[in-house]
């Protein structure tokens, strides 16, 4: 692997974002990320240039004992941290990470040999599209995001950090993200995978208000929980004298690491009874809910529960974990139709997909697998295009209630646009979220508790997203439209990603064909796949294309119509005959007395049994059980 | 790549009859009704003098993505038939299917009206509640054919109905819904005369109603088409059965009063969902 794309991939970042704590400005600033942004996203593509042989690295022997330091360094930052804030709740498992990282260099010392291994990288093809993601999507949203603090930056409240040290963690973020998926050694996965903890600390504490406070600590809290599995995982191995890697993980045949990862894992894609943590998330600026939901963090987990599909084997770990993914899956869908705060209802659809990569990890087949790449990659491009319009919207209308979003398409055409696009290519047909559910369907097809749970989940996802929809384009008769005025950076961001979405609409089964199955087939023994060869056929045979089109030459004959509409043709709602009909054209009706009174209907929340207290009251025990039934299964 | 001809005059020859034949039945359906109402009632083919006279109509609306979701509600129902009769995957076939009931609801709800917002919400209800069942079904088929495509169900040697025939009683609760029939007529009805006037497509008119008008007789033939898939072995039988599950369901229509959504979604997702796995448990436990 050529070392200069790695400097780029990984460090690179990390020094953009150094230069970014010393601007003056927004003018220097705004360079920075910009260059960022670029040289980031031009390196993620040069990589995947090489797809189909994985490219290794061995780092210089420099970085062994360098990378034991820099594990201990960050463990003490988080326990320095735990006493900054004096939160004894986040000390526990600071303390314990620590202990286990101790024991670990001392254990691995005992063994002797490979203590102090510089480890090595690894770019196969999974590692790849990751990398993809995060460098593309991501620097996508740094970019948005320097048009977005300018304008936060006008009603932050005092309290907020700096956004020299905003735009740092921002851009560092992608860095150590590539570092992550692309680093075989676990004592170098546990330094990435806490700094991205802290990363996202520091972001959601970013604007300082006690309710941000609160939530970063939170954050903080379970995510080091998920830290120790993680370095109990890497504890484990060097007590049995194995080599901490993740290739070693993988040929040992201990379940145990594999079952503590997964946990890790689960705790960062925060599966239920986890999900906290990310839904307080959203009270950080737009662009950081955005990098959190769609292109870091969160897929962090997903990414190194597939990592693992290989450890699982025909175990009952991997069993339970597809019911663990299913279970979130639904519950949350559930709870998502209660929501009306837009952020909210995103963050609930963003567990619950990662709940079904979860599942269909857990399924452990070949389609499962390759729908589970698919939901990966078009989660992330569907999600950050949601959360960055949102973020528009919110700052074009003062709110980020879904009710209050009706007419929004006249106020802000191009931004609902995006919004209503990002909405339908969630949940409908051509797009590439709608083709994997429906892989996930097909290969869990064997497992009844989760298709029954994935089925569920199906249902209800399209209840909360088609009521959305119908408030954004709710819109009274306009003779004209006037395009909204947004800064550049935003404008750039979402319409970029916009046309991923199209991509992705368009290209979706070709993505599977050229990219999914050969990984899948990669991953999986030759009899497995045997077995499931006609459904990877069916799907490979499987156009959807002409639906697109179809939808494309409607959109264009109904052009001429669209401008044909006169004023006379426009009509009032039906109120009974009780239309107050002045010549303000609204929708009033006469009320009693003759008084007027405005029609309004909201849409249904069912929230007394599908509210969030109503229903995590027994699901988060329902979803803890099932966690504790992952580790019951290794005895 | 050669041109499949065959494939092609099938396709073709379904987006010209299934409209005929959908609105035939509902002419037979106003006749039935309007004799166990003691009315002498429309000619069969009165849907027909229906369609075009609002063809005919000038074209009223309340805003402009009216007419575009009604398209896409109209393309998405031809193109569910096509795969139907095509023998494509089933479950696909739902998700279109599916994308164009949405277009409906969609429809609905871009306007400022109370009864169209109610109508549509309630339509997704119906959707959320059916759903499960629908997707049951296409697991029964795969558990029967070890296949999702329906080319398979098409050529099978053993007629579904006998290895699937509580989610066929399933299936008979959906095509109510589907064909906007009593308890389950909810979001919108044939008859204007319920608690959100006609719900739904309230606020559509003239030549755009004629659009919704004409993918319903689609729907009507989808369902219908769906229903004679339980005995594929046999044409005769299977138009037979589907024939006589739709005359059950349009004197249904006429017993049963329209009931609440709520009691709605708990029968479907307890009696019905429960029959239908049922079914799906035995073939389970007989593979």
């Amino acid at each position: 692997m050529n070392p200069i794309l790695l400097w780029l991939l990984v460090p690179g970042p990390i020094l953009f974002g150094l230069l970014a704590l010393f601007c003056p400005g927004w003018r220097s600033r705004g360079t920075v990320a910009w260059l960022a942004g670029l040289t980031t996203a031009a390196a993620g593509i040069v990589l995947a240039g090489s797809w189909g042989n994985a490219l290794t690295y061995e780092l210089p022997a420099v970085l062994g004992p360098v990378s034991i330091i820099l594990e201990l360094a960050v463990m003490v930052w988080i326990v320095g941290i735990a006493w900054k804030i004096r939160s004894t709740s986040v000390a526990i498992p600071g303390l314990l990470q620590l202990g286990f990282g101790v024991a670990t260099v001392v254990l691995a010392r005992q063994g002797g040999g490979h203590e102090a291994a510089p480890g090595k990288l690894l770019a196969d093809p999974l590692a790849m599209l990751l990398v993809l993601v995060i460098s593309i999507i991501g620097s996508l949203i740094v970019i948005y995001a320097i048009g977005y603090m300018r304008n936060h930056d006008a009603h932050a409240p005092a309290t907020a950090a700096s956004n020299n040290r905003f735009f740092f963690v921002l851009i560092a973020f992608l860095g150590l993200m590539n570092g992550l998926v692309l680093c075989d050694d676990l004592r170098w996965l546990a330094i990435f995978w806490e700094c991205t903890t802290l990363c996202s600390f520091f972001l959601i504490g970013h604007d300082g208000t006690p309710e941000a406070c609160n939530n970063a600590k939170r954050a903080l809290l379970l995510n080091t929980w998920g830290g120790v599995a993680m370095a109990g995982a890497g504890c484990w191995l060097a007590y049995r004298g194995q080599a901490e890697t993740l290739t070693q993980v993988m040929a040992g045949g201990l379940l145990l690491p594999v079952a503590l990862l997964s946990f890790a894992a689960l705790v960062k894609s925060a599966q239920m009874p986890f999900q906290s943590w990310l839904l307080g998330a959203m009270v950080a600026p737009t662009p950081v809910s955005a990098l959190l939901h769609s292109s870091t963090m969160v897929k962090a987990g997903s990414y190194l529960v597939l990592r693992l599909v290989p450890a699982f084997g025909p175990t009952q770990l991997a069993a339970v974990l597809a019911i663990a993914g299913g279970f979130t899956f639904a519950v949350t869908s559930a709870i998502a139709i209660s929501q009306s705060n837009a952020k909210k209802v995103l963050a609930y659809s963003t567990i619950a997909n990662l709940g079904l990569i979860v599942a269909c990890a857990g399924l452990n087949t070949p389609l499962a697998y390759a729908a589970a790449l698919m939901l990966l990659v078009f989660h992330a491009v569907s999600k950050s295009v949601l959360f960055l319009a949102v973020g528009a919207i919110e700052q074009g209308i003062g709110s980020r209630h879904i009710e209050d979003m009706s007419g929004i398409l006249r106020k802000m055409p191009l931004t609902a646009s995006f919004a209503a696009l990002g909405m339908v290519s969630m949940m409908m047909p051509p797009f590439g979220m709608l083709a994997a559910k429906w892989m996930a369907i097909e290969s869990a097809v064997n497992s009844p508790l989760v298709l029954m749970l994935i089925i569920i989940g199906s249902a209800l996802t399209v209840f909360f997203w088609s009521k959305w929809i119908g408030r954004i384009t709710t819109i009274s008769y306009h003779p004209s439209y006037a395009i909204e005025k947004l800064r550049l950076t935003m404008l750039a961001g979402m319409a970029v990603i916009t046309v991923g979405v199209l991509l992705s609409g368009g290209c979706c089964m070709w993505f599977y064909k050229a990219a999914c199955r050969p990984m899948a087939e990669a991953v999986f023994s030759a009899d497995l796949i045997q077995s499931q060869w006609t459904l990877l056929e069916s799907a490979s045979q499987t156009v959807l294309w002409p639906i697109f089109a179809v939808v494309l030459v409607l959109l264009f004959a109904l052009l001429g119509p669209f401008n044909r509409l006169r004023k006379e043709q426009v009509r009032l709602p039906f109120m009974c005959g009780e239309n107050v009909t002045d010549a303000r054209f609204t929708f009033e009706f006469r009320s009693l007395k003759d008084l007027p009174e405005t029609a309004q209907v909201t849409s249904y929340y069912f929230s007394p049994i599908l509210g969030e207290l109503a229903i995590s009251s027994w699901a988060n025990p329902v979803a803890a059980l099932i966690l504790a039934t992952l580790f019951g299964v290794l005895a | 790549m050669t041109i499949p001809w065959d494939k092609m005059a099938i396709g073709a020859a379904a987006l010209l009859c299934a409209p005929l034949l959908g609105a035939l039945l509902q002419g037979l359906d106003r006749k039935l009704t309007a004799r166990i109402q003691g009315r002498q009632g429309p000619p069969v083919v009165q849907p027909f003098y229906d369609f075009f006279k609002l063809l005919g109509k000038e074209q009223l609306l309340l805003n402009r993505m009216q007419v575009l979701y009604a398209w896409l509600h109209l393309a998405f129902m031809a193109i569910t038939l096509m795969l139907l009769v095509l023998g494509q995957d089933s479950l696909m076939l739902l998700f279109v299917l599916a994308f164009s009931t949405l277009s409906l609801v969609l429809g609905g709800m871009c306007v400022r009206s109370p009864y169209s917002r109610i109508g549509s919400q309630r339509e997704i209800l119906l959707m959320v509640a059916y759903e499960p069942v629908l997707i049951l079904m296409v697991v029964g088929f795969y558990l029967v054919n070890h296949s999702f495509s329906i080319a398979c169900v098409w050529q099978a040697d053993q007629p579904l109905l006998l290895r699937l025939p509580l989610l066929f009683l399933a299936l008979l609760a959906v095509a109510a819904i589907k064909l906007q029939k009593s308890p389950f007529d909810l979001a919108t009805s044939h008859h204007a005369h319920q608690e959100i006037i006609k719900g739904i497509t309230i606020e559509y008119s003239g030549p755009a109603l004629a659009v919704l008008e004409l993918a319903h007789f689609y729907e009507t033939a989808l369902v219908m088409v769906l229903l004679a898939l339980f005995w594929a072995t046999n044409w005769w039988i299977g138009a037979g059965i589907a024939l006589g599950a739709y005359l059950l369901l349009v004197i249904v229509d006429n017993a049963c009063a329209r009931l609440t959504t709520a009691w709605m979604f708990k029968f479907m997702w307890t009696v019905i969902l429960g029959l239908a796995l049922t079914n799906i448990v035995w073939l389970y436990l007989s593979k």
